[in-house]
């Protein structure tokens, strides 16, 4: 039991990160994005390409793959979302299936449906009090917890953030007081882009590289988002940490191919009941 | 050859019908269905597993109508108080769940092994050969059906409220409109129609499994209602032969460019597929053809 509560906080903190590059984005640009699975993958398989092809080892490998689905993730929004930014949340939403469409196909164009395995030594778990703790999993959390605090910061006490957060509050009120929000938008697809590279890279090592292994934690991230209260950074981890929690401890009585299934019924349930989220606030529709 | 084409019409008539479905829930009620592919498993697996146990194949795609418009009708109460997206996860997240219960219920799905020969409804009265053929009239008399039905659906008052409450719910309901048995029902209504494409999809094919239920099934439905034009029926049917028609011709692009394996060309025609559908929302929003207004649309078209 205690060991499926320690498993569950890391993979809790493993989905907060997507979950917080989607309320972000959720926050700033409002649709919720649904390529943030293909995200995940693409991450993870660039990562994949600089470490076994150009041999980097997976510490410079990671960050370069972050920059390089950054630009991505910028190209994505210059030549597809901004487009079309006049038209409805649901047509935004619609494209960006579209783009999760294309990015999982452009991987399996490359690379195939082979399964591959980063370049990395295997460690021996360490175990304390008869919990154990592989390598893995605390790279997870360190990793995590330094890009959630990163974010923080630059959420908090920067002028981005500041700008973020306002455009986020009230876009037109923050145009006119000189935001500029192309760039704050390229910003945020930007920290997105690092985030859900990241979140890939870490998945990729804890198990193996395949072209579905963002879209297999698609649910579980937009249920963290959504309990969380969409568009709510803070409250994304908070919503991906019950997740991962309950997706855990639920395998010990339900079977494991079932995971995405609980993040379903937790979701459907919070949408039923409390559907601003656990930590959001009810607001006045205009 | 003629099997052949009787063959891409059978597809069509599907892909219609599924068209048909969406253009209720999100060109009428604009309410998202990302989970398409997960109904259109339930519908097909409900006939199949029922014609298996002996019922005759009307009465199974009753059935399969009726099961499938009940799930939509309990999926689409997660917006009560909700905009669209939640429904977009919601149905996405339903459609993931259905798959996971396809591949591993095996005493009752098959699992990933799926359910092999179906029998098909009136086979004794058609004979083999010409099954094929009358199938395909099957189809097509029951799109027209279909097509007229959600006519007058579309055209009646409920037609009307419900796209009042698309554009503005808040003020639907001002106006005495329920808002959630609307949607309930609209969805319901999408839901019985993707039922009976799933059925015909198990009659037809006389196989299934889980991975014909996929996420790409409905990338398809929203290419054919996009590029038909959101919200109209007619313009839906070109669409579906347009994403056909790409779909099947793209499928001989192998034996032009035979330095890709079968596999990559069948990732390129799903790039092209995913590409086409973000330009067509970028360049033809408005698709081929427009929805039925009332009035004219050049004093109509204020909302955009």
């Amino acid at each position: 039991m205690m060991q499926a509560l320690l498993n569950g906080l890391v993979s809790g903190l493993l989905i907060a990160l997507p979950a917080i590059a989607l309320s972000l984005t959720y926050g700033i640009l409002n649709f919720a994005n649904f390529s943030i699975g293909a995200m995940i993958t693409t991450g993870a398989y660039l990562a994949y390409l600089v470490n076994t092809t150009l041999g980097a080892p997976i510490l410079v490998a990671a960050p370069i793959a972050a920059v390089l689905l950054a630009l991505i993730a910028i190209v994505i929004q210059r030549g597809i979302y901004r487009q079309i930014r006049n038209a409805d949340h649901i047509t935004l939403l619609v494209a960006s299936m579209g783009v999760a469409f294309v990015l999982e196909n452009v991987i399996r164009f490359f690379f195939g449906a082979d399964v591959r395995t980063l370049d990395v030594a295997v460690a021996r778990p360490l175990s304390w009090n008869g919990l154990r703790l592989n390598h893995e999993q605390l790279l997870i959390v360190t990793v995590t917890l330094s890009a959630m605090a990163l974010v923080a910061i630059v959420l908090k006490r920067t002028r981005l953030g500041r700008a973020m957060r306002a455009i986020s509050d009230d876009p037109e009120l923050a145009e006119v007081r000189g935001i500029e929000r192309a760039r704050t938008v390229d910003w945020t697809w930007a920290i997105s882009g690092v985030l859900t590279t990241l979140a890939g890279v870490l998945i990729a090592l804890d198990g193996i590289v395949d072209p579905l292994i963002g879209t297999n934690y698609l649910v579980s991230v937009f249920a963290a988002a959504v309990i969380g209260g969409i568009g709510n950074p803070f409250g994304a981890v908070a919503g991906a940490l019950i997740i991962g929690i309950v997706e855990e401890t639920s395998a010990l009585a339900v079977s494991t191919t079932y995971r995405q299934g609980i993040s379903f019924v937790v979701l459907a349930l919070v949408l039923l009941l409390r559907p601003q989220g656990l930590f959001g606030f009810a607001r006045i529709k205009r | 050859m003629t099997g052949y084409f009787v063959a891409i019409l059978t597809f069509v008539s599907l892909a219609v019908l599924l068209g048909f479905a969406l253009n209720i829930q999100w060109g009428q009620a604009g309410m998202i269905n990302f989970g398409l592919a997960g109904f259109y498993g339930v519908g097909a697996y409900t006939a199949a597993i029922l014609s298996k146990q002996g019922v005759d194949g009307v009465s199974a795609t009753v059935a399969a109508i009726v099961t499938t418009a009940a799930i939509s009708a309990l999926v689409s109460l997660a917006t009560i108080k909700l905009r669209e997206d939640y429904l977009a996860i919601t149905t996405l997240a339903f459609s993931e769940s259905v798959r996971l219960v396809l591949m591993n219920e095996t005493w009752l799905t098959g699992g990933t092994n799926g359910i092999r020969d179906i029998p098909r409804p009136f086979v004794d009265l058609v004979g083999g050969e010409r099954y094929e053929l009358f199938f395909l009239a099957a189809c097509i008399v029951l799109v027209a059906a279909v097509y007229f039905l959600l006519d007058s659906v579309i055209r009646s008052p409920f037609g009307r409220a419900l796209r009042a409450v698309r554009e503005d719910d808040v003020v639907a309901a001002t106006l005495g409109k329920d808002v959630l048995a609307l949607r309930v029902k609209a969805f319901a209504i999408g839901g019985a129609v993707i039922g009976l494409a799933g059925a015909l999809h198990a009659f037809y094919f006389t196989y299934i499994d889980p991975g014909e239920f996929a996420g790409f099934v409905t990338v398809y439905a929203f290419m054919s209602v996009i590029v038909g034009g959101k919200g109209s029926n007619r313009g839906l049917v070109m669409g579906a032969c347009t994403v056909m028609i790409l779909l099947e011709g793209t499928r001989f692009l192998k034996d032009f460019v035979p330095f890709f394996t079968a596999q990559q060309a069948a990732s390129l025609r799903l790039i092209m597929i995913g590409t086409g559908l973000i330009l067509v929302l970028i360049f033809r929003p408005s698709g081929l053809s427009s929805e039925y207004r009332l009035s004219s649309p050049k004093t109509a078209d204020t909302t955009s």
